[in-house]
Formats: C-alpha cells, structure tokens, sequence
C-alpha cells in the first residue's frame, strides 16, 4: 500500500535502501523554508540497526502489508528466539537485537504474534502487558514508608523490575514490556 | 482531534511560565519594547510554504476574509517603519497543516523581536546573553553551556557532515546529481526541499549536542526569506540556532530595498499558486511601508514552546501544557 510519508506511522514497515524496515518513530517537522518533511527513525530488521531519514511529507512510501501470526514462544539460545507455529509446526527463529530490550519478559509457553512478510519473520508484536512472578526480592526496609518508593525485583525471566516496595517474592505482577515499567498486581 | 487535560504537566507547565517571566524581564532591561498585536489580519506576507487558516467576518451582507497571522512580522516592521525602535512580541501564532508532533503544534507561542542598528551575527551575540540569562533565572539546563555558540557556516556543516563540497551545494544542478547518489528521491522536487531533506536527516541530529547551541549562518540565497544577500552573491544574512538536534529560533538581517522585497512576494505568491495552498490577500500595505523605510535591523523568531523545552528537560511540547489540542 502506497501513502504520504506524512502518514507513517509508528508500527508500520517500510523497505529502506533495500532492507526492511520497521518504523520506530515518525515526527511532523516543517523547516523554515522548503515543503514539510517527516522524520522518521527506522530499525533495520536485518542489522537490528536504526536510521534516522527524513521524508518529504508528500512523498510516497510503500508500507508492506505484513501479516501477524499467532505463534508459541519456544526458547531462546544466545543470538536468537524460537517460536512455533501451533497448527502447522513449523518453526521461526528471530534475532534478539531485532526484538529488542522487550524480549526479556518472554516467558516459554507463551503465545506471542509474529510478523510475518513473503513467508519470513520480521519481528514480534510486542504484547500491551505480560505476567510474571516474582522470583527474588529484598523486603522493604523498616520504617522506608515513603510513597512512591520503589525497590527492584527479579521476575521469573530473569528480567529485573522497579515495583513499590510492598510487593513481595511470590506475586505475579503486570508489566508493560515496552517501557518496563510495573503496571500492577494481578 | 480532541481536548487532553494533562494536569500532570503543571511542574513542567510552571517552568514555562519562569521562561516567560524571564524573556520579559531580559526584554525589558535591555530596552525592547513590548507590543500586543492582533492574530486576526486581512492580509498576510506571501510565504510558499506555509499554510495558514482563513475565517470570515460576516455582518449582514458584508464578507471578509480574515487569516489567523503565522508570524507577527507584518505588523512588527510596519511599526518599526513608524520608528517604535526595538520590540518585541511574545504570543499566539498559527500554522495550518502541520500537526501535532513533538515539535509541532497548528497554534504556538512566537517570540519575535528587532533590534535596529544591528546585523544577523550581531544579533547572535544579542540571542545568546538572552539564553544565558534564562538559564540563570530559571531551573536551569544541566547539560548545556551558553556561554559561546558553536558555530558553523552552512557550506561548512554540508561539508563537515554530509561530506557535500561548497562547489556542489551552490550549484543546483551538481547538488541535485549528489542528493540522487546519495539515495534522495529528486523527482518533482526543488533545491529548497533537497536542501532541508539533507540538512534534516544528516546534518540537524548532529547539531546542539555538544554541550553549546550551535548557530548555522550564511543560508543559500534559494532560501533567503526576508533576509539581505551577502555580497558573495551565493549567501543570505540568515541564521538558525539548535539544541539537541532541534531547530529553536533563528535571524536575519531584514531586507530593506522594497523592490526586491516586492519581487521577492510575487515570486513567493506564484509559488504558493503552483503549491495549490490557501491564495490569501497579499499585504500591499507592507510594501508601501517599506517605501518609507525600514531602518537597518536585524528580526529574531523563536519557538517559545521549543525554547522551553531546553529548560523543562522535555522531550515534547505537548509536556509544557495542562491542555493539548490533539
């Protein structure tokens, strides 16, 4: 589907010099002079790395119609995820520094979208929360009653978690992995 | 769009209004004065690449157009014209299609102001003790240093930064060749645009990130504005300032020669026709004032929302506000 720069969005893929991309951020910026332009930061799904490019607002940009396919989280080994199709069996791997920082909140067992394009994976849809116990955690100190006082915990992926300090080792909280902050307790 | 009430923004919102308090204060002991004007005008400065928005005043049978100003420049040079001498004005100003962003909002605050006697780089000086005494009376930037500029002329930063050679950036056809091997897409395209392709993807993220603000001066004649031509004959007496990769504010030395001014407005009026934008009543009036004389002075223009940005620590301009537009 082709549309105005000025209308991508974060979320969407492009291809870029050749490779695609996913959009990561995309910004309105009118200079002083010369028609408007949209800034855009673009994560190779190839290298993992990101370019800024700025767009001429009215140019055109072919965004890729991807699908999103429902997928099982299997393991991971240094470099990659795994994940597995349920219906056909057929497995996908993704590059960590593709996926990103949020990866460290995936569980095994857990069912997760992939993006798909021309029968290759892109990357994932990060999902809006994920579930996890606490696995370690220090008590609160006594008499530390200020609000808002936070004390980090490790979660049962290894990932480590800033949470109000009455949280404790046994509770499954929520967590919104994109920004890794503790949403609450479930 | 809608209305988001953002009370959570109220500490960043008080250092918006420290800034304000401070701009007035820095304005004031350096003896420009302040001056309120309408955001309502029956005409407007032809400018090629901004969209404005129309209203109409109706009574009875009698329709006119009304345009909400996106810079209060008409009305600041006709006043210099009638000999006020320095001024400023802080206030709403307005630019239609471009939507919110981070940096970007249709409505925005301006700070505009004119010193007489003065150049472009004069004025750097000028600009400069202002940020300075900002910073000093408010919260204060922790990571950023105001007391020099650091300073890079626009063929410089082409060349420093995206490896563009001055013989290439002056020649349009020899820039176009340079762009399209470099990857930009240069069909249907002029130089101005080219131009701020490049200097937004490779040149601009580079800028105001070494603990100075940058100043980029001496803009290509293609984009002049209101400014004088330098007498290298390639150059305008523009300047544009940045911190942390965002363009703040910038200045020029303003054009007084009403017949270049005037051939610069029909110039810009045919291209807002061919852009297909709003085709507002051009202000003759700002001719014919120039004809008495603008005196020689230099006109600053500064985001204020992005102007506060630097000192709230904000990434956004929508964080200085308790309601947004969005």
């Amino acid at each position: 589907m082709r549309v105005n720069a000025g209308n991508l969005k974060k979320g969407e893929f492009v291809k870029f010099q050749g490779e695609i991309c996913q959009v990561q951020k995309a910004d309105f910026y009118s200079p002083g002079k010369g028609s408007a332009l949209m800034k855009a930061r673009l994560k190779s799904l190839i290298s993992a790395k990101n370019v800024e490019y700025a767009y001429k607002s009215n140019e055109q940009v072919e965004v890729l119609d991807v699908a999103s396919v429902d997928m099982q989280y299997i393991y991971k080994d240094q470099e990659n995820l795994y994940f597995m199709d349920e219906r056909t069996f057929n497995q996908v791997s993704l590059l960590i520094s593709v996926v990103g920082d949020i990866s460290r909140f995936f569980k095994e067992g857990e069912k997760m979208f992939v993006y798909m394009y021309d029968d290759k994976p892109l990357t994932i849809r990060p999902p809006m929360s994920v579930r996890l116990k606490i696995v370690e955690a220090d008590d609160a100190a006594k008499g530390d009653t200020v609000s808002g006082a936070k004390k980090p915990v490790r979660v049962e992926t290894g990932a480590t978690v800033m949470v109000p300090i009455f949280v404790k080792v046994g509770e499954t909280i929520s967590i919104n992995p994109e920004t890794g902050e503790y949403t609450g307790r479930v | 769009m809608k209305i988001q009430t953002t009370v959570e923004n109220l500490d960043n919102y008080k250092i918006y209004l420290q800034v304000e308090k401070a701009v007035h204060e820095f304005m004031e002991k350096h003896n420009y004065l302040k001056v309120d004007l309408p955001v309502l005008s029956p005409f407007l400065i032809p400018e090629s690449y901004l969209e404005i928005f129309e209203t109409e005043f109706n009574y009875f049978n009698k329709k006119e157009k009304l345009y909400l100003t996106p810079s209060p420049e008409l009305f600041l040079k006709r006043l210099l014209v009638g000999g006020i001498g320095n001024c400023y004005y802080l206030g709403r100003a307005y630019r239609n299609c471009e939507p919110n962003s981070d940096w970007h909002s249709p409505e925005f605050t301006m700070l505009e102001f004119y010193k007489v006697g003065i150049n472009y780089l004069e004025m750097a000086e000028e600009v400069l003790k202002m940020l300075q005494f900002v910073n000093k009376k408010c919260r204060g930037n922790d990571t950023m240093l105001f007391d020099r500029w650091e300073k890079y002329s626009v063929s410089e930063a082409f060349e420093k930064f995206s490896g563009i050679k001055k013989e290439k950036l002056f020649n349009e056809k020899l820039f176009f060749k340079k762009a399209k091997d470099k990857g930009y897409n240069v069909n249907k395209t002029t130089y101005e645009d080219i131009f701020s392709q490049i200097l937004a993807t490779e040149i601009e993220p580079k800028l105001g990130v070494n603990g100075y603000p940058t100043l980029l001066y001496d803009y290509p004649k293609q984009m002049a504005s209101l400014a004088k031509l330098n007498d290298d004959g390639l150059t305008a007496q523009r300047c544009e300032f940045y911190i942390n990769g965002l363009e703040v504010g910038g200045f020029c030395t303003e054009l007084n020669d009403y017949k270049e001014q005037q051939k610069r407005f029909i110039s810009e009026a045919k291209k807002r026709k061919k852009n297909k934008i709003i085709n507002h009543s051009i202000d003759k009036g700002f001719i014919e004032a120039l004809k008495y004389g603008l005196p020689n002075c230099t006109g600053a223009g500064i985001g204020f929302e992005r102007l506060v940005m630097i000192f709230a620590n904000t990434t956004s301009i929508n964080q200085l506000k308790l309601i947004n537009i969005v």
